[in-house]
Parts: C-alpha cells; sequence; structure tokens
C-alpha cells in the first residue's frame, strides 16, 4: 500500500518537474475578482476565447483596457503579437510582471483618442460601460483609428438591461451602459458588417438580446468616408 | 363546468391561429419521420444565419428544398428568395408560403443569374458539389451578393462522416474540414468566421470534434483580383 503511494508521487513528481518554477501573482483586481466571485473568471476568459477565434489568424491584436491581462495568453493564442494597453498602473505592473514578453507588450496609458498603430484587430473587452459619455466618441476614435482596414473590431460590454443584477462594485464603475441596438448602431458607424452576439455566463449565442446578460458585437470591412 | 370553461378558452385560441396549413413534403416528411431531430438542428443553422445577417435584408437561400428554412430568414431578416435544382420540393415551398416578403424558383444556381443580394445562406450543400465545381460556385456566390454583403455556408464535418447515415453518405460528394471551409472562403471574401455546431448549439470551440461546420464571409474579394491568379 504505502509502496503504490510512492509510485505514484514519482509518477506525479516527473509531470510537476516538466511544469517549471514561474508563479503568478494576481494585482489588485483580479485578486479582488478572484475572492468575491471566481466564476467570473470562466465568463472573462470564455469572452476572449470567443474574441480569439473571431480573430482567427490575424498577426497583431490590441486591446483596450487590458487590465491585468488576464485575457492576452487567451486572446492572442494565434497571433503574432499583443499589445495591450490600461490606464490602471497597479494592473499593468501585475501584466507585465506576469505576461511580458516578445510577443505579449504592455503599456501603462490612457487610451482615449490616442494611437498606438495599425492593428489587425482591436479588441476591447468590459471597458466602454465605464467610459463617461463626453469621452465615449474618443473611445471609438481610438478604437476605429488602430485599426488597420481589414481589420475587425470587437467590442463586449454587460448588457444594459441587466444593470439590476450587477453587484454593487460593478455597477458604481458603470457609467455608460449599452444595449443591443445601441452597440449595433455605434458599431455601424465604423464599419459595412457587424455581427452581434448575446451572452450568458460562458456560453455565446444569439438568442433574444433582452435576455442575453452580456453583449458583444463583432465588425469588419470599415466604412472609410463619413456618412451623410 | 371547468372543462367546458377550459374549452371554450382553446377555441378563441384557435381562432387566433387562422385557417392556413402547412404542408410538408416527401424530403422533409421523410426526415420528420426517420430523423426528426435534423430539422430541429436545421431550424436552429437557419436560426444563427438569420441573426449574423440581421433585419431588413434581402437574403437568398441555395439549396432551400422545400423553403422551410428559407420562411424563417423571410420572417427574421425582412425578404427571401429559395432557389433548388428540386422543382417538387420548391414547388412545395410555393404552395405554403404565398407571403409578399418570400419567393421561389426552380433553377440551377451554379448556371442562373442572380440579382445581387444583401445576403446568400446556403445550407448542405457545398457537399453534394463536385469539387471541380466549386470554383464556380464561390463566384457565383460572390456575384449574387452585394458589395458588403455576407454569406452562410453550412455543411457537416468531414470528421463525422464515419456517423452519417447510408442516405446521406450516398450523396456526400465534397465533405469540408473546418480548416478546408476557412481556406476556400479567405479566397473569396477578406473576412471569414468559423463556427462549430453540434445538434443545435452552435459554438467557437475545437472545430474537428464539431459535428457541424458554419462559415460566415463577408468582404467579397473582388472579382478581377481572382481572375489573375
Amino acid at each position: 500500500m504505502p509502496k503504490a503511494k510512492q509510485t505514484e508521487k514519482r509518477l506525479w513528481a516527473r509531470v510537476k518537474n516538466k511544469l517549471g518554477d514561474e508563479q503568478t501573482l494576481m494585482g489588485k483586481h483580479w485578486s479582488f475578482n478572484l475572492y468575491d466571485d471566481p466564476k467570473r473568471l470562466a465568463f472573462v476568459l470564455s469572452r476572449y476565447k470567443f474574441a480569439a477565434k473571431m480573430i482567427s489568424r490575424r498577426e497583431c491584436i490590441l486591446e483596450l483596457g487590458c487590465s491585468e491581462g488576464i485575457g492576452a495568453p487567451v486572446l492572442s493564442e494565434f497571433a503574432l503579437s499583443y499589445l495591450g494597453v490600461d490606464l490602471d498602473g497597479n494592473a499593468i505592473d501585475a501584466a507585465k510582471h506576469n505576461l511580458a514578453s516578445d510577443k505579449l507588450k504592455f503599456i501603462l496609458d490612457d487610451f482615449l483618442g490616442k494611437k498606438y498603430g495599425k492593428f489587425d484587430a482591436v479588441v476591447s473587452l468590459d471597458v466602454v460601460e465605464h467610459i463617461v459619455a463626453e469621452n465615449e466618441q474618443l473611445f471609438f476614435d481610438a478604437f476605429n483609428n488602430n485599426l488597420a482596414e481589414d481589420g475587425i473590431g470587437i467590442i463586449g460590454t454587460p448588457n444594459a438591461v441587466a444593470k439590476s443584477h450587477a453587484s454593487p462594485t460593478s455597477e458604481r464603475g458603470h457609467v455608460n451602459l449599452f444595449d443591443m441596438d445601441r452597440l449595433r448602431k455605434e458599431m455601424q458607424k465604423i464599419f459595412h458588417n457587424v455581427f452581434v452576439f448575446g451572452m450568458n455566463d460562458e456560453i455565446v449565442h444569439t438568442g433574444f438580446s433582452p435576455m442575453a446578460h452580456y453583449i458583444l458585437a463583432v465588425g469588419c470591412n470599415k466604412k472609410n468616408r463619413v456618412k451623410t | 363546468m371547468k372543462r367546458n370553461n377550459l374549452r371554450s378558452k382553446w377555441l378563441d385560441v384557435k381562432d387566433l391561429h387562422g385557417d392556413h396549413q402547412v404542408r410538408f413534403g416527401q424530403h422533409l416528411s421523410y426526415q420528420f419521420q426517420n430523423s426528426p431531430r435534423r430539422i430541429l438542428y436545421m431550424m436552429s443553422y437557419y436560426k444563427f444565419a438569420s441573426k449574423m445577417i440581421g433585419k431588413g435584408k434581402k437574403v437568398l437561400d441555395v439549396g432551400c428544398g422545400e423553403g422551410l428554412g428559407t420562411w424563417l430568414l423571410a420572417c427574421e431578416c425582412g425578404w427571401a428568395k429559395g432557389v433548388d435544382l428540386d422543382c417538387d420540393a420548391v414547388e412545395i415551398g410555393k404552395n405554403n408560403w404565398k407571403d409578399q416578403n418570400i419567393s421561389f424558383a426552380c433553377s440551377d444556381f451554379l448556371s442562373t443569374r442572380q440579382q445581387p443580394f444583401d445576403a446568400v445562406v446556403s445550407f448542405d450543400v457545398v457537399e453534394h458539389i463536385n469539387p471541380d465545381n466549386m470554383d464556380c460556385f464561390w463566384q457565383k456566390i460572390s456575384k449574387s451578393l452585394a458589395r458588403y454583403g455576407s454569406v452562410v455556408i453550412g455543411t457537416p464535418n468531414i470528421t463525422a462522416a464515419q456517423y452519417a447515415s447510408r442516405i446521406a453518405k450516398a450523396g456526400h460528394v465534397n465533405l469540408y474540414s473546418g480548416e478546408r471551409l476557412e481556406n476556400e472562403m479567405r479566397q473569396y471574401f477578406k473576412h471569414v468566421f468559423i463556427f462549430g455546431a453540434n445538434d443545435e448549439v452552435v459554438h467557437t470551440g475545437f472545430l474537428p470534434m464539431a459535428h457541424y461546420l458554419i462559415g460566415v464571409g463577408c468582404g467579397k474579394i473582388i472579382q478581377e483580383k481572382k481572375v489573375n491568379q
């Protein structure tokens, strides 16, 4: 009996030896999330996975509002490079410490109205609801201006109709909630083609949007000229 | 007494239904009797397509069969036209749906000129097309689309071929893997999004385990480029 245990321990040690020694220390934001509601990690990573699958093989990805870079590895799985921008210094420190590499880069900056280059994909999840109305245009400008002509843009945000179910912490930060119609309309100002999806927990679907907890829009084929 | 009340309530409801009767032809009837779940999956793919296309659009349904899915597209997107080689099936569709927002034609898609549509949908068609004719098929789709029109193509995954029924196998001459569908669509569309489906659930999971594949394309690559290749 003890002998068998010994064998399994040795077996497991062999697996462990292959894992490396690296440890990941979450920053304030994700430490809070993991304590407060660990399910959130499933939902959030599932949004990133969906975005990654939509982006498919595009090379350079920009994430506006990357926080601690929790989604960067999932989002950039099929990409060559990834740049994450956030205005939260503590979050960017955690991202850099845990993830910075040749492929993954992070910068501390308020991206509103800024330009970092032309990217094949621009993704912004759980950000636009934190942008006050008077800065909304700057948000969409940054989203649009950093995107290459043939790029694709993805925005995800909690559905306004789910507001009453938000946690007090989320609610305090949410100053600009979108429902599906409004998100679609904003995206259609930028793109000829917009595909919208709903999400409930980790499931992405195309069901009746007022019952979706979270909403996502994928845009492509940019409109270059200002529509009259 | 209570029973009577319920009965009269139901009659009121029934009055609201009108007199319209829908007839399934031999194709749908066969499915309905022998693999009824297939109808549910099919309608779920059509629903997905309608959501990708959006409202207020003109949609062409290539290989519409008896037009049940075409009707869903007409209801959800605004207007739909179904075309199919099988004139008996098309006739069933025509008789069932006589509304303003839907039309049908029995014709060979590969050799008929189509007006430009906002979207083209084609489920369970490409696997029946000789691989040599696929370039022609994609070009035809492209020509049938407005500049920023979108296309939704669905086909069984080649990885699921071993589980196909005998009757399904007999017709499948051109099965796709997710990778091949994506690569081929990328020759004709700038943007391609590939989804998998298992039963009625459409998802973005690991494609070799998806039972069914749905490709969404938009931003058609203009013809001249293609000819030069």
